[in-house]
């Protein structure tokens, strides 16, 4: 699904040069859960855009389903974004002047889903999440963990090939936090592909492949499974 | 996909409740403004284009070429018409006689006192081409009835006046020309529209006229050339109006054998700028300037810019806050495009909403317009073409605010946008936004020159010494007839009789005066000169009653006709004497008159508005020309004199119509569009205010936010309160430096440029600039004192907790 190749990644400023990956070389197959760890830094959350589609590489080659996306421009990588990828943040990033609801509806939004089926799928997904009672609240009333699921529901709710997520428990508490593992677990073994960004050891456990960064580049591959 | 645009538009708006007010306030002043703006235009240029011929009447005018330079009258001599129409037998000309004012009685049956009018406009003789000219739609009779000298034709609303019913008015009869002229009513005709400078009422026969001539108009003679005898033609389109503008400027040359130097000539001004031309009068009730309303066009897209100057600060300023809400909506598959679309829907909520309030806005202030404009029925909000030009200033209103926020809100990166590392620095240049800031200072402070020096010269020109008093006297309109005449003493003894009474003149008009009757001279050499001189015709009490001063020699004695002469001290000089002195003594020829003894010399007195310079001027005493009582009082009560001096009017002259006013206010009638346009610069100069203090309000409230750190940090480390106050005040006050150095050299072009219109002007001093700085950094500094400082006081803890 994923197969990126000698990725390479700059940030300038006028002085200084820094390095976010380099040479990176990595393949995630379809179906697979990834763990992505490493110190602060070391060009994680870098790669993750980049898999995302939120950022273009400065160097190397980037194939997703086949396709070469190294070098496409902002509007077909939404495209192609809006179509295969959801996301899961640390700090949620839902829009607060939006509902439950209408947070989860908005990726069905931009991909030109009738109002009808809007609603039918995006109650589907609140139910399977158990925060269907929530659905006419704004984010700021509801815990973090709560939040969360919305932010999860929102991620699957176009049924995404993959689904990365950048360290999902980071803000919340163990419980919260195993209940969105758990949430991801579940969704991995219905065949979504899931990319994760932790520092949790504890997190990365669920999955089958822990990735494991220094300086921009890969140093060391766990396999779980 | 428009849905959720709106439910977030709306909660958006409701989050920043306090910027959206600061917008919506802002766009609808700015949109009332101009629609106003465009109502009022639009009234001014509709003047007489209900006429199908509009295109093709012209006006015969005249251009008088003395030393003083060129003079401008819609008069043309009596003799002219003849010869017009022998030459250009193809065209169709008309002649028509305005009367100046005047009673009119209207009779009824069976009685003998008729009911008292007094027409100050309106009164017209025509010859019937005119009324086909000017295209009056008869409701009773037709415009034959032009051709009888003893027929008048009355407007509708004339003849429901005077006789309650236009159908009882056919065959009554009425007296006009202050009731010398005996007419039977034989037509009427639909009343002209507002907007028209030709508002007929009453039009009796032009033969009339000339078979009557009560007042003795020299109807042969080439040399007199009154305001009120004015001729109208048709050319024809495709017919070459060049020709005949050429035969214009030969025609006196050739007919008129006084006018040997040919120091007059005609020219054609046409119907579609009689209106706007104020080189010359016209017989509506006033002249609008062309450029007047290209000012007035201006100064409201600089009010409808000025408010999308804030929109686009204060949105962009926000921009930043929303950044996360722009990086979500790109990670969940927005493109730039449909971002930007929904910030063009968001922006057109708020001009949307605020045109509506625009329109509220503009319905309570209508009254108050059209009181200043005196256009009373046609400045309508509700008509088809000013509800399109509100949404067409709506919708380019939408565009200018948008267009740039959307630009700079679709180019938010999101991995950026959504970490919120978007800060202002990175939201568009703020030069930019600084230069905006400028500009509306520029402005403002423009506006606000602008109001101080209009003001001033308003000031200045109804304090000014004209060289005779204006105050508390009172003026009476009468008739120069034999019947007034023969007991104007009468009315005199009973007036100096009265205690309030200090001083009675009677006068062909008051020292200043719109009238003005110029006449050919020689003075001291028997030759004429080459430029006229203005007559004054007044009693022996005339410079005691207007308080005039003598500067050589003494006034001249009571007569009834001219003995003597006396003139002002611009004649002497303009005849080459440096002392008043010398000029006693030497003979004076008035026209083809008898010349005599000049035996005073009066110092200059302002004879129109201070835009004219004073004119040379000879007064003498000639009892047939009397149609104004003036009369001094001492009194603080003015009103009561007035409405005494009015029975013992009743009691002297029964059968004419009592027609005062007071000296001083018929001198600012002359000032009126300057004084509409001082208004309007007041107005507008506190719109320009407002609407930037809005804009610096929201840029101060957002820039309080953004530095919430900077404050925390500079506190922590001991900054005062002061310093902190003085660390948001220093970029504004420097930004209001940089628009005073823009906006004090135009507002001095443009106002200096204004003022050349007065012969009698003030200077534009550095005290003017200084007081429009002075004003805009207070203005400033109070409104950005009161954020700045409770962002000053804060705690800093709190400040830095937020990191």
């Amino acid at each position: 699904m994923i197969k990126i190749t000698d990725l390479e990644k700059y940030y300038r400023t006028e002085e200084v040069e820094t390095i976010a990956l380099n040479k990176l070389s990595i393949e995630v197959k379809e179906g697979e859960f990834v763990a992505v760890m490493g110190p602060s830094g070391c060009g994680k959350s870098t790669l993750l855009n980049i898999l995302g589609l939120l950022d273009d590489p400065d160097g190397g080659s980037f194939v997703f389903n086949g396709i070469e996306v190294a070098g496409f421009n902002e509007r077909k990588r939404a495209d192609l974004r809006k179509k295969n990828i959801g996301f899961v943040f640390q700090s949620f990033n839902l829009i607060d002047e939006l509902t439950v609801f209408e947070n989860v509806e908005l990726p069905l939004i931009y991909n030109n889903v009738k109002a009808a089926d809007r609603k039918k799928r995006v109650e589907e997904v609140l139910d399977n999440l158990k925060i269907m009672h929530r659905r006419n609240h704004y984010p700021q009333q509801l815990s973090g963990g709560q939040q969360q699921r919305v932010a999860v529901a929102r991620a699957v709710v176009n049924n995404p090939k993959l689904i990365l997520a950048d360290e999902p428990t980071g803000n919340l508490d163990s419980s919260n936090g195993n209940e969105v593992m758990q949430l991801l677990t579940e969704l991995n073994e219905k065949g979504t592909t899931i990319v994760m960004v932790t520092h949790s050891e504890h997190d990365a456990r669920y999955s089958h492949r822990i990735i494991r960064m220094l300086d921009g580049h890969s140093v060391t591959e766990n396999i779980l499974i | 996909m428009l849905q959720t645009f709106l439910k977030t538009a709306l909660r958006n708006l409701l989050k920043n409740k306090k910027h959206a007010l600061l917008n919506v306030l802002g766009l609808s002043v700015a949109l009332a403004a101009c629609i106003i703006v465009f109502l009022v235009i639009r009234y001014e240029t509709s003047y007489d284009k209900h006429l199908k011929n509009y295109k093709n009447i012209y006006e015969v005018v005249t251009k008088d070429i003395d030393e003083s330079g060129e003079n401008y009258t819609v008069g043309i001599p009596f003799p002219a018409i003849k010869f017009l129409r022998q030459d250009f037998p193809q065209y169709q000309f008309a002649q028509i006689m305005v009367n100046y004012g005047g009673q009119v009685t209207a009779r009824a049956e069976g009685q003998p006192v008729g009911k008292k009018f007094y027409e100050r406009t309106g009164t017209f003789y025509a010859e019937p081409a005119a009324a086909k000219m000017f295209e009056l739609k008869f409701l009773s009779g037709d415009e034959k009835v032009l051709d009888d000298v003893n027929s008048v034709a009355l407007s509708q609303s004339t003849a429901e006046k005077y006789f309650g019913n236009w159908k009882d008015a056919v065959g009554k009869r009425i007296n006009t020309d202050n009731a010398q002229y005996d007419l039977q009513v034989a037509a009427i005709f639909e009343d002209v529209p507002e907007n028209s400078d030709f508002p007929f009422k009453i039009i009796s026969s032009y033969k009339g006229f000339e078979t009557h001539n009560e007042a003795g108009w020299p109807l042969d003679d080439w040399g007199a050339n009154s305001s009120n005898h004015q001729i109208y033609m048709v050319i024809p389109p495709g017919a070459n109006t060049a020709t005949f503008e050429q035969y214009l400027t030969q025609f006196e040359k050739k007919y008129n054998k006084n006018n040997i130097d040919a120091k007059r000539t005609h020219f054609l001004q046409p119907l579609s700028n009689i209106h706007f031309d104020d080189r010359l009068s016209n017989n509506g009730q006033h002249i609008t300037t062309k450029r007047s309303l290209y000012t007035l066009a201006f100064v409201g897209l600089l009010v409808i810019l000025m408010a999308c100057i804030n929109f686009i600060n204060l949105s962009t300023a926000l921009a930043v806050t929303r950044s996360k809400e722009v990086g979500i909506r790109k990670v969940m598959g927005s493109s730039r495009t449909q971002l930007r679309v929904q910030v063009f829907f968001e922006t057109a909520l708020v001009v949307g909403s605020a045109a509506c309030i625009a329109l509220i806005i503009s319905y309570i202030a209508l009254p108050y317009v059209k009181n200043v404009f005196a256009a009373q029925g046609k400045l309508n909000l509700f008509t088809i073409d000013s509800l399109l030009f509100l949404l067409v200033i709506t919708l380019v209103t939408i565009f200018l605010s948008g267009v740039y926020p959307a630009f700079i809100m679709g180019k938010f990166k999101p991995v950026e946008a959504i970490k919120n590392k978007i800060n202002t620095s990175r939201v568009g240049s703020i030069s930019l936004r600084r230069a905006l800031v400028v500009l509306q200072f520029a402005f403002s402070q423009i506006f606000i020159i602008a109001t101080v020096i209009a003001v001033s010269q308003m000031n200045f020109i109804r304090n000014a010494d004209l060289g005779f008093t204006k105050e508390a006297i009172l003026t009476i309109q009468m008739n120069a007839d034999s019947v007034t005449r023969s007991r104007l003493n009468a009315f005199k003894d009973e007036l100096l009789k009265r205690n309030d009474v200090k001083q009675v003149s009677f006068s062909f008009d008051a020292p200043s005066s719109q009238n003005s009757w110029a006449s050919n001279f020689a003075f001291d050499k028997m030759e004429d000169k080459k430029f006229s001189v203005n007559l004054k015709m007044a009693d022996e009490n005339y410079i005691k009653t207007y308080d005039l001063k003598l500067a050589a020699g003494r006034f001249y004695n009571m007569s009834d006709t001219a003995r003597e002469y006396v003139v002002n001290e611009t004649l002497v000089k303009k005849c080459g004497f440096n002392n008043p002195k010398d000029a006693l003594g030497k003979m004076l020829r008035l026209g083809g008159r008898r010349p005599m003894e000049v035996v005073g010399v009066v110092k200059d007195f302002k004879q129109q508005s201070l835009r004219e310079a004073v004119l040379p001027i000879a007064i003498y005493p000639s009892k047939r020309w009397y149609q104004t009582a003036g009369i001094k009082l001492s009194t603080n009560n003015l009103v009561k004199s007035n409405t005494e001096i009015q029975q013992l009017w009743d009691k002297t002259f029964p059968e004419y119509v009592y027609q005062s006013s007071f000296l001083d206010d018929n001198i600012n009638e002359y000032y009126q569009q300057e004084q509409r346009l001082s208004l309007m610069y007041k107005i507008y100069a506190a719109l320009a205010i407002f609407i930037s203090c809005l804009g610096l309000y929201g840029l101060i409230s957002f820039m309080v936010v953004q530095k919430t750190k900077e404050v925390g940090i500079r506190k922590v480390l001991g900054a005062s309160v002061q310093s902190i106050m003085y660390l948001f005040s220093k970029e504004f006050t420097v930004l209001i430096a940089i628009a005073f150095v823009l906006a004090a050299p135009a507002a001095w072009y443009l106002m200096h440029s204004w003022l050349k219109d007065f012969a009698y002007r003030i200077e534009i001093g550095a005290g003017v600039f200084a007081i429009a700085i002075a004003v805009s950094v207070i203005i400033a500094w109070i409104t950005v004192g009161y954020k700045s400082l409770r962002a000053a006081l804060a705690n800093p803890v709190k400040s830095l907790r937020t990191e």
